[in-house]
């Protein structure tokens, strides 16, 4: 099928010079390259990595290990409550995403570039879901035990007020890559904003908003897990206890239950979101 | 967010109800691509002799007495210190179908997004219906401008409703925010109306089905469905057969040459094929450089002076 041509019909023409090595931009790489380099070093240093640190002592990772193996599977004195805890794992994290969405939607249309009514609303909610991203989901939780005793609802509290700024960041970010098209169609056809946002925005932004709403659901699994460590219930109390008595062996199981508890959850949301796209 | 209460309802209610504004057609025959308009007279494709003086006579019998529908004075406009649009005059009347020629970044789209707010005219008028809408603001000047609807070449529908929920949202502008958040609210007169409108641009049967599935000529009708819904007097439409192919680019034509003829609508329809222009309208607009060329009927015009148009600056290559 090819046709052969013969390289004398073949046309040539210089294409533009290639940027050299001492051009500005050739001088402008070479810097990045350098500075993110340096950057590196600094951070090694500063986190005092030492992989003799690491060989010297795989001894005691090994004795932690071997009283670990085999696991404590016995039924009602570890498994169950591994399992009943893990629901309340579970339980955390869903209502610390399910109950920061009302707040989250209605901050990520203000904080969107495109649908936000003024400057000044737009700074004040992209401020409000920058601090509470900034604030650790640990420290609101530890800020809520004080109010409301240890156990899981101050977990809860914790997931709500971080997932807020995360998920209002994101699905800010959503709104903001939508096509505009219909938006205009509707607004020249006399459409008020919060009809063009019901209307236009809110069809086209759905399925990115629940793929991101399953993966903080995902985050918040594991985050919860943490907020355990620190007395907010759940498995991460138990896993917390179990090392504290030096019960390895049930640490293990604990962890195993975790495990298939996260790879349920995640194989649920990746059906769901595969069902939406 | 999709209303399953309006897909079901469609569903069970494909054809337009009995009491369907008038001028709504019946139904037409069950297909992909049942030809929506006009079902009377169907489009010419040819150039037929004699054509010309019928229609001549067509339109004086339409001529329009009362003041233009649209009538766009001495419109100016800018972008960045090029001047766009430098004193355009461009009026439309009742039942009249105008399509404006030009070149690339002649203003031709410019003077159309002028009328509906999507671009502010740095200087010049617009009037809707007899009245000035320069001088309002606010929502008067919304009410003034859902007088005009706009269709666009990129469509511009929202592809994850359906059909008739696309129509409904024209009518969004006159209707109390408690009734418009979500499809279903919709009050059940207006999607009555709608399925009316998608009744006259031959979609009635593909009411229910979500816009992304439909063809490009059959979504343009659902946009054109959606200006009708809105209850414009006066239809904009952006190169809106762009993106079609002839026989698509045909009926969304012809459908418009309709809405003008049999609606009494005025249309103005900004295009980049001559010979399309030349069978649909009923007047042809030729910008340059931001300003008239000419202005006639498509006998009326010479090809050299639509070709003028499009010459490149320093003349052909």
């Amino acid at each position: 099928m090819a046709v052969e041509v013969s390289s004398l019909s073949v046309s040539r023409i210089p294409p533009p010079p290639r940027a050299r090595l001492f051009s500005r931009r050739g001088l402008l790489t070479a810097t990045i390259v350098v500075a993110v380099v340096a950057v590196h070093v600094v951070a090694w240093r500063g986190t005092e990595v030492s992989l003799g640190a690491l060989v010297d002592g795989w001894a005691g990772m090994v004795d932690f290990l071997s009283e670990a193996v085999p696991p404590d599977l016995r039924w009602n004195a570890v498994l169950l409550p591994a399992i009943e805890a893990s629901l309340v794992t579970l339980y955390t994290a869903l209502l610390g995403t399910t109950f920061s969405v009302p707040v989250a939607l209605l901050l990520a249309v203000l904080a969107a570039r495109t649908t936000t009514p003024g400057t000044a609303v737009y700074q004040a909610s992209r401020s409000v879901l920058s601090f509470l991203r900034a604030v650790p989901d640990i420290v609101f939780a530890l800020i809520f035990v004080t109010a409301v005793g240890l156990g899981p609802f101050p977990g809860v509290l914790a997931l709500i007020f971080h997932n807020v700024g995360v998920m209002g960041k994101l699905w800010a970010e959503a709104i903001e890559e939508i096509d505009y098209g219909p938006v205009d169609a509707l607004r020249t056809g006399g459409a008020g904003a919060t009809q063009v946002v019901a209307n236009a925005v809110a069809p086209a932004v759905f399925p990115q908003f629940v793929g991101l709403f399953l993966y903080r659901f995902d985050v918040n699994v594991r985050s919860s897990l943490v907020l355990g460590l620190v007395g907010a219930g759940g498995i991460g109390f138990l896993i917390n206890e179990s090392i504290k008595l030096f019960r390895f062996d049930e640490m293990l199981t604990y962890i195993l239950v975790v495990l298939v508890m996260v790879v349920v959850v995640d194989n649920v949301s990746a059906a769901i979101r595969k069902r939406l796209a | 967010m999709e209303s399953s209460k309006t897909r079901v309802e469609s569903e069970g209610n494909p054809a337009a109800p009995p009491d369907a504004p008038e001028g709504a057609a019946p139904a037409p025959p069950r297909g992909a691509d049942a030809p929506g308009v006009p079902r009377r007279k169907p489009p010419p494709h040819l150039w037929r002799e004699g054509e010309v003086e019928e229609r001549s006579r067509e339109r004086a019998a339409r001529l329009p007495r009362e003041a233009p529908l649209l009538e766009i004075r001495g419109l100016r406009k800018a972008f960045d210190g090029r001047t766009v649009l430098d004193g355009v005059d461009l009026a439309v009347g009742r039942g009249e179908m105008v399509v404006v020629l030009g070149a690339n970044g002649s203003g031709k789209s410019t003077a159309l997004r002028c009328v509906v707010g999507l671009a502010e005219p740095d200087g010049g008028s617009v009037m809707l219906g007899g009245r000035e809408i320069g001088g309002v603001r606010g929502a008067q000047l919304v009410a003034a401008r859902r007088q005009a609807a706009m269709v666009f070449q990129q469509i511009h529908l929202v592809r994850r409703r359906s059909a008739l929920d696309n129509v409904c949202c024209g009518a969004l502008g006159r209707l109390p925010l408690a009734r418009s958040v979500t499809p279903a609210l919709f009050p059940r007169g207006l999607r009555e109306e709608g399925m009316a409108c998608l009744d006259r641009v031959g979609l009635a049967d593909r009411a229910a089905d979500r816009a992304s599935r439909l063809s490009g000529g059959q979504q343009q009708r659902v946009a054109i469905a959606r200006a009708l819904c809105q209850r414009a007097s006066v239809i904009l439409a952006d190169e809106p057969v762009a993106a079609l192919d002839p026989a698509a680019a045909d009926q969304v034509m012809a459908l418009l040459r309709s809405l003008a003829h049999d609606e009494q609508l005025a249309v103005a329809a900004v295009l980049h094929q001559p010979p399309l222009a030349r069978r649909y309208a009923d007047r042809l607009v030729g910008l340059l450089d931001g300003r008239v060329a000419f202005t006639g009927a498509p006998e009326e015009v010479s090809t050299a002076q639509i070709e003028a148009l499009y010459a490149p600056e320093g003349g052909l290559l």
